[in-house]
């Protein structure tokens, strides 16, 4: 099968999978009691029954459900994901204004989890039996067992409470004027405490995974005769073990990316960190539904491009591999 | 959160590995590691049954001033939260709640994960693509996200918390049945079942289930360890049940207080981490004891 | 309570400053202010939306026709003076003749009635501006409104957040003002302009050059940082990230009270009155027994929950009108701590203990969202009604419609709430106690509580221009509804400022939701 017409299918399972995380969703949601009349009428502060009568009218609430349904999946088609009720702005708007921080969030904090994972964990491979290894297996579970948003708060009391040395909260400071470089600086002091909080979470995950795997392969034969070669220690690890060790760490990084989602919404309403996550968890407690459908649309939609690029790069990693029927 | 099972299929290829039950347990406690969280996790749960059935204190009575700090006062050994109430009796009778989440969760997690990864692992076909589909449309969905929208929908409680974390934790769980049950019933002792005419059912039940039970055990116990910091993470945010003191409830309730007195969140915080550290060691231990690769060096 | 820490260094340098002169006392020019809010806001139009969070940028970028002080003394803004007439049936606005819109266009009296009448048919205030008629522009600087009764209010109505002049050329294009675009790009002829908005993130104001007082505002910008979580926005005042901010959290009063160079006060909060209570659903059982409300009034330690859980920062709160307002009528029947009265009061209405003590099971909803500021006091009020045998079971909403909609439909039992007085009772009082106003919609009469006494006093308070005779009014109002318990309130919800002590911030009842134009850095930040 062609790689393009793989990607094709791919993508159109995808789309048949988001739409039906949407329309899930559309349903869950119209099925809580109150609606979105009473949000708004709660957020002015109270108001009428007459103006209330007005904003159904007006948001076409006192549609039947399924015209409601056709009417958002039609606008979703127009690059529309509808107002938010809570921040009176269009949805695209306000998601447009948050990606960037929560891939940066999510990005740096599944790098260095990476990075710092496989260093770990190819360490620890070197000598199964040794100290280092123990404490691999053994620390590699402490910091997937501390809830996500408890060692955020901890890191906070300690690293900017105790010892202040990092910003409490946000992406950039309040009062920040400057240019492009002290704005990079700024931001990645902020960065560093939420980044390293989600780190941990993954950091684990990462360095059992190549400690497993890089176990495995330098079992194999043509390890053996690298290292019979009389190839250094060195080379022999990173050039040929790991090479061979990376494709299920990909692949786990891959299927990561939706649980990425889910720390970031914890790290970022501990840290007060402007993404998505906090845009999710506001809309959920103001049924704010149509900032919550769309954060739904746009998170399933990124779980499904980064699975496809994971199958692709995989493609790639490994040309044996024909990922046919799965 | 959930983490990746790194459960692997066993690889024996051989009939006699059918029941490696007793070398697994020998190879267990030769794992120090697995034996120490298998130590802890029973203390634990011998802790949390006191709390429940031994311990008669009422965990929401005010006994000293707010935030006290542990061991200021005789009795309050681990102080006291925002409104004065003992953390001590607060971790005893929040236990059981918490681990009741948890299991029963994972309990959820696991039947359904089995019944549509063997399903689509044995007969294969369209019921295959179907429940394939199926799991990949769950995996899609953002898991903490669908759980709150489950939980506000339904109202907090022990019960729509595990429910919700139950139904979006399974999909792995689905995966590694299917693949077990895909390996498996190539296996010649499948195909000998087959020819001497056993009933789809009692080849599930009675062949293959039993052989694909080691990788869903560890799966099981790392799905316990998955829904407690879960229930905690949804308390957090301030999706816990109320009329039910359990860990996450507490930190969720005391975060406020942080500055003050870190103590009320720290404490449960640490009594969730000691539980999922002991169950993801138990976890790891019956994973390598299980997985003879790991074994052989 | 005014706390401020001084270092005796300080307080040394000011002597000094007061010696050298009056040096200190005139405003210096620049700097700008971050302050720290705890709320996000809908938007940025207080005509269409009430609420803290957008009262706060709201009065910076529209000016309001009046001004009111510390001491609800009325004093001229856009409109540079007023007269009544005499039957107090019409009110005549002079505007000022230089101010201007910031996109330059100038501020008529046909923006003024636009206002007053768009806020009339808008705002969920409906008593604010209930009254008008009409508003007559003859010439561009005069506004006359017209009233059908008198209106005691009406003055309070035109300062600050209730009632900002918008500019009719940008509403007025037909577009419903409610979600109206310009809601998050606002044109006013305020002190300060908005030059950035980042949703829930930061709102950025700059200086206004052409603001029509001279001179003014003395500050370059001021920065609003919306941080949602209470100990984020401790941090950063104590920091320094922050340079003021409203906070209602009783920890972080003690904490930050604590601090050197900044100033906690309660000030600033009259106008809006805020009370923390416990309402009733007088319609059901057993709360349509005003002995068993009694009984859970007698139930509770005051003392307990304004010392130990409020940590003696909250002001108690006895009545329906906010204790520092002149209507208050401090010899209103109060309810202190006593369980044997209390247990007496649930026999005698018939609701025994059984077996296990227990006398019937109650539930009680708390407003979600507000979790540090009254989270605690539900949970102390679970305990105490305990000890007279009443079960309390906690039903949070996971989300704020669900609960106004719980509370909207009579679907409730207790909860707790918080609503505010906003300055004069006829906009914030009257409209939990009156018959006429049980309806379906929150923070209305939703407790369904019947007195046709309070109909008649509340009607003819409403329409009375002389204070002391609405004083008398409202002292009977709050005798009977004091003694009727449709709700039990508790205390002020503890609202303080905190600023720092180099910054001039003269608080008026509406404390940070007036127009700031005369706050000033004392020396460079």
């Amino acid at each position: 099968m062609g790689t393009l017409r793989y990607i094709l299918q791919r993508l159109f399972y995808g789309l048949i999978l988001i739409t039906g995380v949407v329309v899930l969703n559309f349903f869950l949601i119209h099925a809580a009691p109150g609606d979105a009349a009473e949000v708004i009428a709660g957020e002015m502060g109270g108001i009428t029954e007459e103006m209330m009568a007005e904003i159904r009218a007006n948001y076409g609430l006192d549609q039947p459900i399924l015209v409601q349904l056709g009417l958002y999946l039609s606008q979703i088609l127009r690059g529309d994901l509808g107002m938010s009720y809570h921040f009176n702005q269009p949805v695209t708007t306000l998601i447009g204004q948050r990606v960037g921080a929560t891939i940066l969030l999510a990005l740096s904090a599944q790098v260095l989890a990476m990075v710092l994972g496989v260093v770990l964990g190819v360490l620890a491979a070197r000598k199964p039996q040794g100290i280092l290894s123990g404490f691999v297996s053994v620390f590699s579970t402490v910091g997937y067992a501390a809830p996500v948003f408890w060692t955020g708060l901890m890191l906070v009391v300690l690293f900017s409470v105790v010892v202040p040395i990092f910003p409490v909260e946000g992406m950039i400071s309040a009062r920040f004027r400057g240019d492009a470089f002290d704005y990079a600086l700024n931001v990645l002091h902020h960065l560093v405490l939420p980044a390293s909080t989600l780190a941990i979470l993954f950091l684990a995950q990462y360095a059992r995974l190549s400690r497993a795997a890089m176990i495995e392969v330098l079992g194999a034969d043509y390890v053996r005769t690298a290292r019979a070669k009389g190839l250094g220690e060195w080379r022999v690890t990173f050039h040929h073990a790991l090479r061979n060790a990376v494709l299920p760490i990909l692949t786990v990084a891959g299927i990561q990316f939706g649980n990425l989602i889910s720390g970031a919404l914890l790290v970022e309403t501990v840290f007060n960190w402007p993404g998505m996550g906090r845009l999710a968890f506001d809309s959920v407690l103001r049924r704010d539904y149509p900032t919550l459908l769309g954060v739904l649309f746009f998170a399933s939609a990124v779980v499904v491009i980064a699975n496809l690029l994971t199958d692709l790069s995989y493609r790639l990693a490994d040309p044996r591999i024909r990922t046919g029927g799965r | 959160m959930a983490r990746i099972h790194t459960a692997k299929p066993t690889a024996t290829k051989t009939p006699e590995a059918i029941s490696p039950m007793g070398e697994a347990w020998g190879q267990f406690l030769r794992n120090r590691p697995a034996v120490f969280g298998l130590v802890l996790l029973a203390a634990i749960v011998a802790f949390v049954l006191y709390g429940r059935y031994g311990f008669a204190g009422d965990p929401y009575r005010i006994v000293w001033g707010p935030l006290t700090a542990p061991g200021v006062r005789e009795g309050v050994y681990l102080g006291t939260d925002f409104l004065g109430r003992d953390l001590l009796t607060g971790l005893l009778k929040g236990g059981a709640p918490t681990l009741a989440v948890g299991i029963s969760a994972a309990f959820l997690t696991v039947v359904i994960g089995i019944a549509v990864g063997a399903l689509a692992g044995f007969f294969g076909g369209w019921m295959d693509d179907l429940l394939m589909r199926l799991t990949e449309f769950f995996q899609v969905l953002p898991a903490l996200l669908f759980a709150m929208v489950l939980v506000t929908l339904f109202s907090p409680s022990l019960f729509t918390i595990s429910f919700a974390i139950g139904i979006v934790s399974w999909p792995p769980t689905a995966r590694l049945t299917r693949a077990e049950f895909l390996r498996i019933r190539e296996l010649e002792y499948v195909t000998a079942a087959r020819s001497i005419g056993a009933s789809n059912r009692r080849i599930i039940w009675r062949v293959i289930l039993p052989n694909a039970l080691p990788p869903l055990i560890v799966s099981a116990t790392l799905t316990v360890g998955v829904a407690i910091l879960f229930e905690a993470g949804l308390s957090f945010l301030g999706l816990g049940d109320p009329n039910t003191i359990s860990w996450g409830l507490m930190i969720g309730q005391n975060r406020g207080y942080l500055l003050e007195a870190w103590w009320p969140v720290a404490i449960p915080g640490i009594a969730i981490f000691l539980t999922v550290f002991a169950v993801s060691l138990v976890g790891d231990g019956l994973n390598d004891a299980f997985n003879p690769k790991l074994r052989s060096r | 309570m005014l706390m401020k820490r001084r270092t005796l260094f300080g307080a040394l340098a000011s002597v000094l400053a007061l010696g050298i002169g009056l040096a200190t006392a005139q405003p210096r020019t620049g700097g700008e202010m971050v302050i720290v809010s705890g709320e996000n806001p809908r938007h940025l139009n207080p005509a269409v939306q009430s609420g803290v969070a957008t009262a706060v940028p709201g009065t910076q970028i529209f000016a309001s026709p009046l001004r009111v002080d510390e001491n609800w003394n009325f004093h001229p803004y856009l409109a540079q003076s007023w007269d009544w007439s005499d039957d107090g049936l019409s009110l005549t606005l002079n505007l000022v003749d230089n101010a201007v819109f910031h996109d330059g266009v100038p501020v008529t009296s046909a923006d003024v009635a636009f206002s007053i009448m768009t806020i009339k048919a808008n705002h969920p205030f409906q008593t604010m501006f209930g009254p008008v008629e009409a508003v007559d522009t003859p010439d561009p600087h005069t506004a006359i409104i017209r009233l059908s009764a008198p209106h005691p209010a009406l003055l309070l109505a035109l300062t600050g957040a209730l009632c900002p002049i918008i500019p009719q050329h940008v509403y007025g294009d037909g577009q419903d003002v409610r979600d109206h675009p310009a809601n998050n790009a606002p044109v006013g002829s305020g002190p300060f302009r908005l030059a950035e908005y980042r949703p829930g993130e930061q709102i950025t104001l700059e200086r206004f050059d052409d603001f029509f007082i001279d001179g003014r505002p003395y500050l370059d910008g001021i920065t609003i940082r919306i941080v949602r979580d209470a100990a984020s926005v401790t941090l950063s005042l104590e920091s320094g990230e922050a340079d003021a901010g409203i906070i209602t959290d009783a920890s972080a009063i003690t904490r930050l009270g604590a601090t050197d160079g900044l100033t906690v006060t309660p000030r600033g909060f009259e106008g809006i009155g805020p009370i923390q209570w416990l309402a009733f659903n007088t319609r059901v059982a057993p709360l349509d027994d005003v002995r068993v409300r009694q009984a859970i009034a007698y139930s509770m330690d005051r003392d307990f929950i304004l010392n130990a859980l409020m940590r003696g920062v909250a002001a108690s709160q006895q009545g329906p009108i906010i204790e520092s307002s002149p209507f208050f009528n401090p010899d209103m029947p109060s309810y202190n701590l006593d369980l044997d009265r209390a247990n007496a009061l649930l026999d005698e209405a018939g609701y025994p203990r059984d077996a296990d003590g227990n006398r019937f099971t109650i539930t009680m909803d708390t407003i979600p969202g507000r979790d540090s500021a009254l989270g605690n006091v539900p949970e102390y009020l679970r305990s105490q009604l305990r000890e007279v045998g009443i079960n309390v079971e906690l039903r949070t909403s996971p989300d704020f419609p669900t609960w106004a909609g719980r509370l909207a439909s009579g679907d409730f039992q207790m909860s707790m709430d918080v609503v505010f007085n906003w300055g004069d009772p006829v906009i914030g009082v009257h409209r939990t106690y009156l018959s006429s106003n049980i309806r379906p919609v929150i923070w209305s009469n939703t407790q369904g509580y019947v007195n046709a006494r309070v109909d008649e006093l509340l009607a003819e308070a409403g329409s009375t221009l002389d204070t002391d005779a609405r004083r008398a009014l409202y002292a009977e109002f709050q005798d009977i509804v004091g003694a009727e318990l449709p709700v039990y309130w508790i205390n002020a919800l503890p609202y303080h400022h905190v600023f720092d002590d180099r910054i001039e911030l003269p608080l008026s009842i509406w404390g940070m939701m007036q127009s700031m134009d005369e706050v000033y850095w004392t020396e460079d930040r």
